[in-house]
C-alpha cells in the first residue's frame, strides 16, 4: 500500500511536460539537430549546455515551434507537450508560444513603457477584464521577476531606459506575464555583468517552484547552480543527458568529459 | 586668351610640377624611398596642387569682378543726355553689350574705327546688318554712342583678359617654382596634401551653403522690393487672389495657401495610407523573390516626370472622376479638380512614403520581432504593436517628406486642378469641394512671371513672396519633422 503511493508519486513527478522523439531539424541543407530525444520534466530547471554552434538555441525554438518564423527551416519528429503534438495541423503555434514563453539571449524590451511591456502578452491574449486585474497581473510578474521594488514609481517610463539586467528582468517578467507553463531561456545572462547575473539565477530557482524551466548556457557553473538536468549536445546529437549532479562529477560519455574540463568547446 | 586655354595650360603645368617634385624628392633621398618622410606621389601632388589652387582661384575672382568693373565705368562714359525717353541704362547698357558681343564675332576689319571717332550713318547701319549675318537682331540702328560705349566695352574686356591670362599663368609658374624649390626629402609633403584635401572638403560644403544662402537672400531681396509695393497685411491676410497687370490686383496668399494645403492633403491621403501597406507588406510578409520584383516595380512610380502624371491626371483621371463621382453627385461639372491633383500626386507620392518607410522597418531588429511572437502574438499583432511604433519617428520623417514634395509639386497642378484660385466670396461650400477646380502657390509663381513683364511690378514681384513664404513652410515641416525624429529617439534609445 505504501510501496504503491509512493510509486505512483514518482510517476507523477516523473511524468515529462515536454517529450521529443527521434527531431531533426535541417536549415536548407544543414543538418543542425540530429535525431534528438528527450524527456524535460515539470518544476524542473533543464539545462542545455555545448559548444557554439551545437544546436541548443535550434533545439530550444523547436519547442515553441519559433523555428516556423525561419523560412528555411525543416523540422522532422515528434514534440509533446502534455501528451499533444505540437507540430500537428491543428495546434496554432501562436496559441502554443503563450503557453511555452521565451526569453532570448540579448534583452529586447519593446520601444514602449515598462508597464505596456508587461501588459503586452495579458493585453493581446485577453487575460484581463478590465484595467484593475491588468495591473495586478503586471504588479505580481514584475515582483516575481524580482524588478517590482526598482520600477514601481516609474512604470510608464520606457523599458529601453533600463539597465541591462533591468532589461533582462523586464523581459523575465514580460513572459511571466502570460502565464506560460514551460519558460525558454536562450543564454539569459550572457550579457549580463555578474551581479544582474545572480539575480537571474536566484529568479530562476524560484520560478522552478511554478514552470518548467529549459536553460540553454555556456557557463557550466551556472548549469551547476541552477538546473536539475542537464543536457550536453555536441555537433547536433544530443550525446548526454541526466541528473545534472551526475553528468558534472560522473560522466558517461568521453565527448561530455572533455568539454566540462574544458578540452572541446 | 579663352579661359579654357588657361586651364588646359595650368593642368600641363601641374602634370609637370607633379613629376618635377617627384623626382626631386627621389633625388634628394638617394633614390631611397625609405629616407623620405612621405610617399614621392604626395611631393608631386604637393606641387600639383601649389600650381593648379592660387591660380585657378584668381582665375575664378578675376571673371566673377571684371565685368562688374569693366560695365560700371563705361557706364560712367555714358552720357546723361543719351538716357531718356523709352530707354533707361540698365537697356542701354544691354545693348552696349550685345553689340560688342557682336564685334567680338565679327572680328574684321570694320573695327579700326578708334573709340574716340564719330562713326558714320551708313558704316552703323552697315553694321546692324553684320551683326544680324551673326545672330546680333538689334531693333533699332546703333546709336553712335552706343556704338562707342560698346567699342570701349570691347577694348578693356580684351585688355583684362590679356592682363588676366598673364596674372594667372604667372602665379601658376611662381606656384610651382616656389614648391619645387621647398621639395627635398625632409618636406612633410604627406601632411600639407593632407591640409589641402580639407580645405577642398571644406570648400564643397561652403558652396552649397553659401549657395543657399544666396538663394534666400535674393529671394528676401525681391520680397522686400515687393512689400515696399505692396502692404504685407493685404498679402497675408486678404481673401482675395486677382492680378491685374494694369494694377489695382489683390495679390493676397490665402487663397493659394488654401488650394496648396487641401491638394496636399488629399495627395497625402492617397499616398500615405497605400505607401505604408504596401511597405508593410514588402518588408513583412513578402517572399525575398516577390521582393526584387516589387520594389524595383514601385520605385519605378518615382522615376515617371510628372509631366506625365500631369497627362494622366488631364485625359484619365479627370474626366473618370467627373462623369462616375462629381457629375451623378451634381456636385461639379469640370475635369480639373483638387480630386484630381491630390489623388495623381497621391500616386506619385507612393514610392516615397513606401520605399523610405520599407527600409525603417527593415531596420527594426528581428529581436524586437522575436520577442512579441516569443509572447505568442500573431504577425499582424507583431507588427501593430511593436514595429510600426518602433518605426514611427522614421515613417513620420518619410510622411513630412512626402508632404514637402507634394506642396512644391508644380506641373500635376496645372494640369490637374486647373489655373483659377481659389475664391473665398463664393462661399465655403465651394471652398471645400474636392471636384472645383482650385490652384496653388507654386502654379502663380509661374504664371505670375511667364510672359512680357519686367521685374518691377507688384505683380511679378509677388512671385518672390510667394516662394519664400513657400520656402519657410517647407523648412517649418523639415525642422518639425527632425524634431518628431529626435523626440522618438531620444524616448525608445
Ligand atoms: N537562422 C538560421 N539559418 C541557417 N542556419 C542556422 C540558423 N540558425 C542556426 N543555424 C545553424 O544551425 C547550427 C546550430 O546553430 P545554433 O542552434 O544557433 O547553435 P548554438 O545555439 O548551440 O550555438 C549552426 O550550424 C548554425 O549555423
Ligand atoms: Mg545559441
Amino acid at each position: 500500500m505504501n510501496d504503491l503511493a509512493l510509486a505512483a508519486k514518482t510517476e507523477a513527478a516523473l511524468k515529462p511536460k515536454i517529450s521529443a522523439k527521434g527531431v531533426d531539424v535541417y536549415y536548407a541543407d544543414n543538418h543542425a539537430i540530429k535525431n534528438v530525444d528527450v524527456n524535460i520534466l515539470d518544476k524542473t530547471v533543464t539545462a542545455f549546455i555545448g559548444p557554439s554552434g551545437c544546436g541548443k538555441s535550434t533545439f530550444l525554438r523547436c519547442l515553441n515551434r519559433m523555428n516556423d518564423t525561419i523560412d528555411i527551416a525543416r523540422i522532422e519528429g515528434e514534440i509533446l507537450l502534455d501528451g499533444e503534438d505540437i507540430y500537428d495541423p491543428k495546434v496554432d503555434p501562436v496559441q502554443l508560444r503563450a503557453k511555452v514563453g521565451m526569453v532570448f539571449q540579448k534583452p529586447n524590451p519593446f520601444p514602449k513603457s515598462i508597464f505596456d511591456n508587461v501588459s503586452y502578452g495579458p493585453r493581446i491574449h485577453g487575460m484581463a477584464r478590465n484595467k484593475a486585474e491588468l495591473e495586478e497581473i503586471v504588479e505580481s510578474a514584475l515582483r516575481r521577476a524580482a524588478l517590482w521594488d526598482e520600477v514601481k514609481d516609474r512604470l510608464l517610463a520606457p523599458g529601453t531606459g533600463l539597465s541591462g539586467g533591468q532589461q533582462q528582468r523586464l523581459c523575465i517578467a514580460r513572459a511571466v506575464a502570460t502565464a506560460p507553463e514551460v519558460l525558454l531561456m536562450d543564454e539569459p545572462c550572457s550579457a549580463l555583468d555578474p551581479i544582474a547575473t545572480a539575480q537571474i539565477e536566484e529568479l530562476i530557482d524560484e520560478l522552478r517552484q511554478n514552470y518548467s524551466l529549459v536553460i540553454v548556457t555556456h557557463s557550466m557553473q551556472q548549469a551547476a547552480r541552477v538546473s536539475q538536468k542537464t543536457a550536453f549536445f555536441h555537433l547536433g546529437n544530443l550525446v548526454e543527458y541526466g541528473e545534472t549532479g551526475h553528468i558534472f562529477t560522473n560522466p558517461e560519455d568521453s565527448r561530455t568529459e572533455a568539454y566540462i574540463t574544458g578540452r572541446i568547446g | 586668351m579663352p579661359a579654357l586655354w588657361i586651364v588646359a595650360i595650368l593642368l600641363a603645368l601641374a602634370a609637370a610640377g607633379y613629376l618635377a617634385g617627384r623626382a626631386r624628392a627621389i633625388r634628394s633621398a638617394g633614390g631611397d624611398r625609405r629616407n623620405m618622410h612621405s610617399l614621392p606621389s604626395y611631393y608631386g601632388a604637393n606641387v600639383a596642387m601649389t600650381v593648379l589652387i592660387p591660380a585657378l582661384g584668381l582665375l575664378v575672382l578675376w571673371s566673377l569682378i571684371q565685368p562688374s568693373l569693366i560695365e560700371r565705368s563705361i557706364a560712367d562714359d555714358i552720357p546723361a543726355a543719351a538716357i531718356g525717353g523709352d530707354t533707361t541704362l540698365d537697356l542701354m547698357m544691354a545693348d552696349v553689350r550685345r553689340v560688342a558681343g557682336g564685334l567680338d564675332q565679327l572680328g574684321t576689319p570694320t573695327l579700326i574705327t578708334k573709340p574716340a571717332e564719330a562713326p558714320s550713318e551708313e558704316f552703323l547701319s552697315g553694321l546692324r546688318e553684320d551683326l544680324g549675318s551673326v545672330g546680333v537682331a538689334l531693333a533699332s540702328d546703333i546709336a553712335p554712342g552706343v556704338f562707342r560705349a560698346a567699342r570701349s566695352y570691347q577694348l578693356a574686356e580684351a585688355n583684362g583678359r590679356f592682363w588676366m591670362t598673364i596674372a594667372v599663368l604667372g602665379v601658376g609658374v611662381l606656384g610651382l617654382a616656389a614648391a619645387y624649390a621647398v621639395t627635398n626629402r625632409e618636406f612633410r609633403a604627406r601632411n600639407v596634401v593632407e591640409r589641402g584635401i580639407l580645405a577642398g572638403l571644406i570648400l564643397c560644403a561652403l558652396i552649397a551653403i553659401l549657395t543657399t544662402l544666396g538663394i534666400v537672400l535674393s529671394m528676401l531681396f525681391e520680397t522686400q522690393n515687393f512689400f515696399s509695393q505692396y502692404s504685407w497685411t493685404e498679402f497675408f491676410f486678404g481673401l482675395e487672389w486677382a492680378p491685374d497687370f494694369r494694377g489695382n490686383s489683390s495679390l493676397s496668399i490665402i487663397p493659394l495657401l488654401w488650394g496648396t494645403l487641401y491638394i496636399s492633403l488629399i495627395a497625402l491621403l492617397v499616398a500615405v495610407p497605400i505607401g505604408l501597406f504596401a511597405a508593410i507588406y514588402l518588408s513583412e510578409y513578402a517572399s525575398p523573390r516577390m521582393r526584387t520584383y516589387a520594389k524595383p516595380m514601385i520605385e519605378v512610380l518615382a522615376g515617371i516626370p510628372t509631366i506625365v502624371y500631369g497627362l494622366f491626371a488631364l485625359i484619365t483621371v479627370g474626366p473618370i472622376l467627373r462623369d462616375y463621382f462629381a457629375l451623378p453627385m451634381g456636385i461639379g461639372e469640370s475635369a480639373s479638380s483638387v480630386a484630381t491633383a491630390g489623388v495623381v500626386m497621391g500616386v506619385m507620392l507612393i514610392p516615397f512614403v513606401s520605399s523610405l518607410s520599407d527600409d525603417i522597418i527593415n531596420a527594426v531588429p528581428q529581436a524586437m520581432r522575436d520577442g512579441s511572437f516569443g509572447l505568442g502574438a500573431t504577425h499582424s499583432e507583431t507588427i501593430r504593436q511593436v514595429v510600426i511604433p518602433a518605426a514611427l519617428p522614421g515613417i513620420v520623417g518619410a510622411i513630412l517628406l512626402a508632404a514637402s514634395r507634394a506642396i512644391g509639386e508644380t506641373m500635376i497642378v496645372v494640369l490637374g486642378a486647373g489655373a483659377a484660385a481659389a475664391q473665398f466670396n463664393r462661399g465655403l461650400g465651394e471652398l471645400v469641394n474636392p471636384f472645383e477646380a482650385m490652384t496653388t502657390v507654386t502654379v502663380k509663381i509661374v504664371s505670375q512671371l511667364t510672359g512680357d513683364t519686367d521685374f518691377a511690378s507688384p505683380e511679378t514681384l509677388v512671385a518672390f513672396a510667394l516662394g519664400l513664404t513657400l520656402f519657410v513652410i517647407t523648412l517649418g515641416l523639415n525642422v518639425l519633422a527632425l524634431y518628431i525624429v529626435r523626440k522618438y529617439r531620444e524616448q525608445y534609445e
